[in-house]
């Protein structure tokens, strides 16, 4: 049903720390071996080894530099961008077969692959990209949360987790319930402010970001006059120095 | 947006389609029309508007769910539109095969066919006008265009100066949307600093692409025309949906030979119109890739 659920007891979700990513790629190639194990489901490649390869991901990093106002210098970041299970799903509403919906036990939006006619009008919907139409199969993914990891009885209880939360070695990503106002999620983003994307598309987005820090002015311009003072070392570091400089 | 030629060709073909089928449902129902001239234009309705849909049929990755497509009626716009035409074109064939055994026609169902076409072509324009993250289209001068636009090309075979007036209608319309178009964004809150949390004003760029090459999200929706382009297709298309058709049905009122000439012509301008209803839409997914 594309009808949206009201999801009063769990709404689970991210929270990404872009103070802590690093840009590595790491969730995004783990998802897409997760996601493109096992018999029914993949996330296609065309071309994958050849000229111009094209494929379907579920999480995708872009990389940003922002103008630090206070030093006018760039400052780079990395943005890991997937689907936030808006609570205000509109990807769900506009599907006309049914085949995206929102769980009401979790909020974790969804897609029935075997219902799913290919129309795209859903990632039309969507103002993040965060739906990718998969061209060998005709049907739209998108990131379920790892919803076959995170009730799993099989895994490890350790492993019950995002593969994206689990793969990443900054530990930028935190996975929880962000309806439990003690969930280390909730705590997280009271704490250090957490935002939505985009908030005028009332998507309402559960995951949240966590937006890098701006370096202080100390912070940057102390960056030179630790260089400034290796020129000028003496002992060992002076001996190198002066020894590299006759090149 | 990618201006994907099905697309196009649906919109036009079965707005034509709808809005001649809406104008001899009206006609019928004031009874300004023979019983012969319902069957042959009931027909051509029905062949316009069931090659459109064949062609948004075309569009579809998997085409063999689309009979699911008539389940989601309450919320959404595409399945209305799925459920809608396939109930007009059935009461418009039953039309067609009464009219044609008893020689006579019954008033209502004239009524019933207006309204109906009409809506259809409504929810046809609420798939595009409902979308948030498209501000160029989620406004109220989509429907409002495409009505405009369906009537206006369906009237031109069966009316002589009412037509005029829809076409006139419709050629206000176009102007409006265009120049609403052209303002969008500037209204808008949405910016690069919005796209990743930020406040609406804040200084970013990108200076990496997260990907090696094209995808999906690009082909589809980070779709770029150039503005000079866009301006002289908007001339073109103006000039042949508009002006042309506006002037040969002033110099030969009534000639049917002419007006199916002018339906060409202005085939030719729907078409562009439509192509840049696509092709100059921002998606706000575009600002990641700003
Ligand atoms: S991020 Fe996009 S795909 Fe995910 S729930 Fe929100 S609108 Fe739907
Ligand atoms: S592509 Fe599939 S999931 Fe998306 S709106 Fe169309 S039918 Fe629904």
């Amino acid at each position: 049903m594309t009808k949206l659920p009201k999801c009063e007891d769990k709404k689970l979700g991210l929270l990404i720390d872009l103070d802590t990513c690093v840009g590595c790629h790491g969730c995004v190639v783990s998802c897409k071996e997760w996601n493109s194990s096992g018999d029914e489901k993949q996330l296609s490649d065309i071309n994958s080894h050849q000229k111009d390869p094209v494929g379907t991901f579920l999480n995708r990093v872009h990389s940003y530099e922002r103008e630090n106002s206070s030093t006018n210098e760039a400052e780079t970041f990395y943005f890991p961008r997937s689907c936030l299970h808006c609570e205000d799903a509109p990807c769900v509403t506009v599907c006309p077969t049914g085949a995206s919906y929102k769980r009401e036990e979790d909020g974790i939006v969804l897609v029935n692959e075997d219902d799913c006619m290919g129309c795209g009008l859903c990632a039309w919907a969507c103002p993040y990209g965060a739906r990718e139409l998969d061209l060998v199969s005709g049907v739209m993914k998108k990131c379920t949360l790892c919803v076959d990891r995170i009730y799993s009885e099989e895994l490890p209880p350790e492993d019950r987790v995002p593969v994206c939360v689990k793969s990443c070695p900054t530990g930028a990503r935190a996975f929880g319930d962000f309806n439990d106002p003690n969930s280390d999620v909730s705590k997280k983003v009271r704490e250090r402010g957490g935002v939505d994307l985009m908030p005028e598309m009332q998507t309402k987005p559960v995951n949240k970001y966590l937006l890098p820090r701006i370096k202080s002015k100390d912070a940057v311009s102390s960056v030179g006059s630790v260089v400034e003072e290796e020129t000028d070392a003496t002992g060992l570091l002076g001996w190198v120095d002066r020894a590299l400089s006759k090149f | 947006m990618h201006p994907a030629p099905s697309i196009i060709l649906f919109t036009v073909l079965s707005g034509f389609g709808f809005g001649l089928i809406s104008i001899v449902g009206l006609l019928q129902f004031l009874s300004q029309i023979s019983a012969g001239d319902i069957v042959i234009f009931s027909v051509i309705g029905l062949f316009f508007s069931i090659i459109g849909l064949i062609s948004s049929f075309f569009h579809l990755a998997n085409k063999k769910n689309a009979i699911k497509s008539m389940s989601q009626w309450q919320t959404s716009w595409l399945s209305r539109e799925a459920i809608s035409s396939i109930f007009c074109l059935s009461i418009v064939v039953g039309n067609i095969g009464w009219v044609f055994v008893q020689n006579r026609y019954i008033n209502e169902v004239g009524i019933i066919l207006f309204l109906l076409s009409l809506f259809t072509i409504f929810t046809t324009s609420m798939i595009y006008a409902q979308l948030k993250t498209v501000p160029s289209w989620n406004n109220m001068l989509t429907p409002a265009l495409f009505i405009f636009t369906a009537l206006a090309g369906g009237s031109i075979l069966l009316l002589d100066y009412a037509s005029l007036v829809l076409l006139l209608i419709f050629g206000v319309l176009q102007v409006l949307f265009w120049y609403i178009a052209d303002q969008s964004f500037i209204h808008k809150e949405t910016s690069v600093g919005t796209a990743l949390g930020f406040s609406k004003n804040e200084d970013i760029r990108a200076f990496d692409v997260a990907h090696t090459n094209r995808n999906y999200l690009l082909n589809e929706m980070v779709y770029k025309v150039a503005r000079k382009h866009a301006i002289k297709i908007r001339y073109i298309s103006f000039f042949a949906a508009f002006v042309l058709p506006m002037s040969l049905i002033l110099m030969f009122p009534g000639n049917f030979s002419i007006s199916i000439l002018v339906i060409g012509i202005h085939f030719v301008g729907i078409y562009f119109s439509r192509w840049l209803f696509f092709a100059e839409a921002k998606h706000s997914v575009s600002f990641y890739y700003n």
